[in-house]
């Protein structure tokens, strides 16, 4: 286990260095998927999700003047809210270190099968995240759409501390103890259950 | 693996959805969090006369910069994966009470190091201050679960290979 833990905290620290560095491309399927899912399910309230920078922006079909939420055509500009798509996405670097300080037979295909897992989970954390934004950033206009099911505001809560606070560290241990369990690490772990 | 997963995701629903519950973070959450913050302080206040704390804040004297500490910054959220996993693995309720407490008193000491590091850190850079304590502190915590856990599964290993030896 020493072996094991002085490998992780190695590797912690060029894979958060990238990890850095490529978040704002790494995020760009995310906010795609996201602005499709926000704008086909609130189109009077969602004009668009992009990539900025290393964050995402969640544009509105509001305005704003004077501090107030306004329509559009009486507002001084856009209200739009600032996404960070960083609190969700470090759950790769984190893997990453895990998977690669793991004696294993083969690394590279079941690295990118826990990719696979990983990216999805972040993409619907993003869309947790984002519905949080809106409840907070537009109150009684999210809440009040006609036509429109808005999930309840307990719900988006416990959504949206759910994937902020548990999933990114827990997804990626987990993902890790399914794809060791024939590590010595774990075996000597689990034996005998 | 299969068995044990299953129980631990659905303990740890359970217990979170528990800890989002009004009564919950009035009496439990938020005291709880009050006092890591007065524990924090006063390990630091000894050792450094430019630090001044009140409620859950903690404030440089010189810089002004302050740092307060709240829910979710109180290794509650850690505990909970703790408990399920604990939970998930067959052992005695014994072990597993030990295992509880002993687990989240591990979690606390790292995350009153986590308290204390990133107000040195925010007094000296905000940016890293940012870096670290939303996404570098996170892992390092739930590595500290992880260590508690396999730990734990160690001792139980022990546990039973001793008492298999002492039957035979």
């Amino acid at each position: 286990m020493r072996q094991f833990l002085l490998y992780v905290f190695v590797l912690l620290i060029p894979f958060f260095a990238l990890w850095t560095v490529a978040s704002g491309p790494l995020a760009i399927p995310a906010i795609g998927f996201v602005n499709t899912v926000l704008t086909h399910w609130f189109p009077d309230l969602v004009n668009t999700l992009y990539v900025d920078g290393n964050n995402a922006l969640l544009m509105t079909e509001f305005g704003e003047k004077d501090g107030k939420l306004v329509a559009l055509d009486g507002a001084e500009y856009r209200f739009g809210l600032q996404v960070n798509t960083r609190i969700l996405s470090y759950s790769l670097p984190f893997y990453t270190a895990l998977h690669f300080a793991t004696q294993k037979e083969e690394y590279l295909s079941s690295y990118v099968w826990g990719l696979l897992v990983l990216y999805p989970l972040f993409m619907i954390g993003l869309l947790c995240l984002c519905l949080k934004e809106l409840m907070v950033g537009l109150g009684v206009h999210f809440f009040e759409q006609p036509g429109v099911w808005v999930p309840d505001a307990n719900l988006i809560a416990i959504l949206y501390q759910f994937s902020v606070l548990i999933i990114p560290t827990l997804a990626p241990v987990i993902l890790w103890v399914w794809q060791s369990k024939e590590s010595p690490l774990i075996r000597m772990a689990f034996e005998k259950k | 693996m299969t068995r044990f997963i299953t129980i631990f995701v659905l303990t740890l629903v359970t217990l979170f959805a528990v800890e989002m519950l009004n009564p919950v973070q009035q009496h439990v959450i938020i005291p709880f969090t009050s006092f890591l913050a007065r524990l924090s302080a006063a390990l630091i206040l000894p050792f450094d006369s430019s630090v001044m704390a009140y409620g859950k804040v903690l404030q440089f004297k010189d810089t002004g910069f302050a740092v307060s500490i709240e829910a979710g910054c109180n290794g509650v959220e850690a505990a909970i994966v703790l408990i399920a996993a604990v939970v998930a693995f067959p052992g005695s309720w014994k072990a597993r009470a030990s295992a509880i407490v002993l687990g989240f008193l591990a979690i606390q000491v790292m995350n009153i190091a986590r308290i204390i590091s990133l107000f040195y850190l925010g007094n000296w850079n905000t940016d890293f201050f940012a870096w670290i304590h939303l996404y570098l502190w996170p892992t390092l915590i739930m590595l500290d679960v992880l260590i508690v856990f396999i730990v734990y599964l160690r001792y139980l290993s022990r546990s039973e290979k001793q008492g298999e030896a002492a039957a035979g």
